[in-house]
């Protein structure tokens, strides 16, 4: 996948957020995975906003069939990532517990990620 | 209110992408300097001088460009992708007596009542845009959410700014509030995993049991 993410790459709606450093496709089950990791930690506290969404199918032909016979059937839904999107985003939590919040994340991620703070506001 | 600071700046003669790139492996950050109807002038600072001054939040800094020292307001930092480096830096010129349009950030102060009742603290607006003297630019504009109960809310209207600062943002946006948690992971749960449905397929399928 080329480029970098040009939109999306700042930390919008939380304080802290989780921010991908790899490119590559996002499956719907990895995004659950990584939304309930984060709202078992944060339940009662703070708040999680997931910042991706799986737009993309993804086809594939069922093992042990012949190839031809037309294009596979929908598989799976990923989101398009690259590299500088962020994923997650946490509010109302102190820093080391955000912290930890979203390493439990990245740790279901299928890619290099990392924590960030909001970007000073100077200069809009 | 924070003092104006001062940055070093050079008139910068070169341009152009690949020169950009070498300025900024170089330590420099380029940047342009404008307003006030008079020239625009090219330069280039010290990164690590400007981004001290871009933590500590500072907006208007005194230039010290070829011997002369002038007030200017950075207007636009551009940073790159990851927001670790910052690539570019407008300035615009302002005097001392110009009331100018800023945005500062939103600092909440206390615990808030609500949080104790069980409540979760939402802040949609993390800047406010204002307009002051430009030698009067606060560096945050504080609130107070101790005395904030559950189902409460603070708007922009409710703020104390400080004297000569006027807000520009709509006085009836909410900048805090105390929601109760319960509600959103219900509701969170409801809405099960984020998967979108398949129309077509379903519609087909539909299709098909007709036609039988």
């Amino acid at each position: 996948m080329r480029g970098l993410a040009h939109r999306g790459n700042t930390v919008a709606f939380g304080e802290y957020g989780l921010q991908s450093l790899e490119a590559g496709w996002l499956s719907a089950e990895c995004i659950e995975a990584g939304r309930i990791a984060a709202t078992h930690f944060v339940r009662g506290e703070g708040r999680l906003y997931i910042r991706v969404f799986p737009h993309k199918s993804v086809t594939a032909i069922p093992a042990e069939t012949r190839m031809g016979k037309g294009k596979g059937e929908p598989e799976y839904w990923a989101a398009v990532i690259r590299p500088g999107q962020i994923l997650y985003e946490v509010a109302g939590l102190p820093e080391n517990a955000a912290r930890e919040c979203l390493a439990r994340v990245a740790y279901k991620m299928p890619f290099k990620c990392r924590f960030v703070a909001r970007r000073p506001s100077v200069g809009g | 209110m924070a003092e104006a600071a001062v940055l070093n700046a050079n008139v910068r003669k070169e341009t152009g992408k690949r020169r950009m790139r070498r300025l900024r492996k170089s330590g420099q950050v380029p940047g342009v300097m404008y307003g006030h109807k008079e020239e625009t002038i090219p330069l280039a600072v010290k990164a690590e001088e400007l981004w001290a001054l871009i933590r500590h939040g500072q907006r208007v800094v005194d230039v010290r460009l070829d011997g002369r020292t002038e007030k200017c307001l950075i207007r636009e930092v551009q940073w790159d992708v990851f927001g670790r480096e910052v690539l570019h830096v407008d300035l615009t010129r302002v005097s001392a007596d110009e009331r100018i349009r800023v945005t500062v950030p939103i600092h909440l102060r206390g615990n808030a009542a609500g949080v104790a009742a069980g409540g979760v603290l939402n802040q949609p607006l993390h800047t406010l845009e204002i307009e002051c003297l430009a030698l009067a630019v606060p560096e945050a504009i504080r609130v107070n959410v101790q005395d904030l109960q559950l189902d409460q809310a603070i708007h922009v209207k409710d703020l104390k700014l400080p004297e000569g600062v006027t807000a520009l943002d709509d006085p009836e946006a909410v900048v805090v509030q105390c929601v109760k948690p319960a509600e959103e992971a219900a509701a969170e749960e409801a809405e099960g995993p984020a998967e979108p449905e398949v129309i077509g397929r379903k519609a087909a399928e539909e299709e098909g049991e007709g036609e039988k």
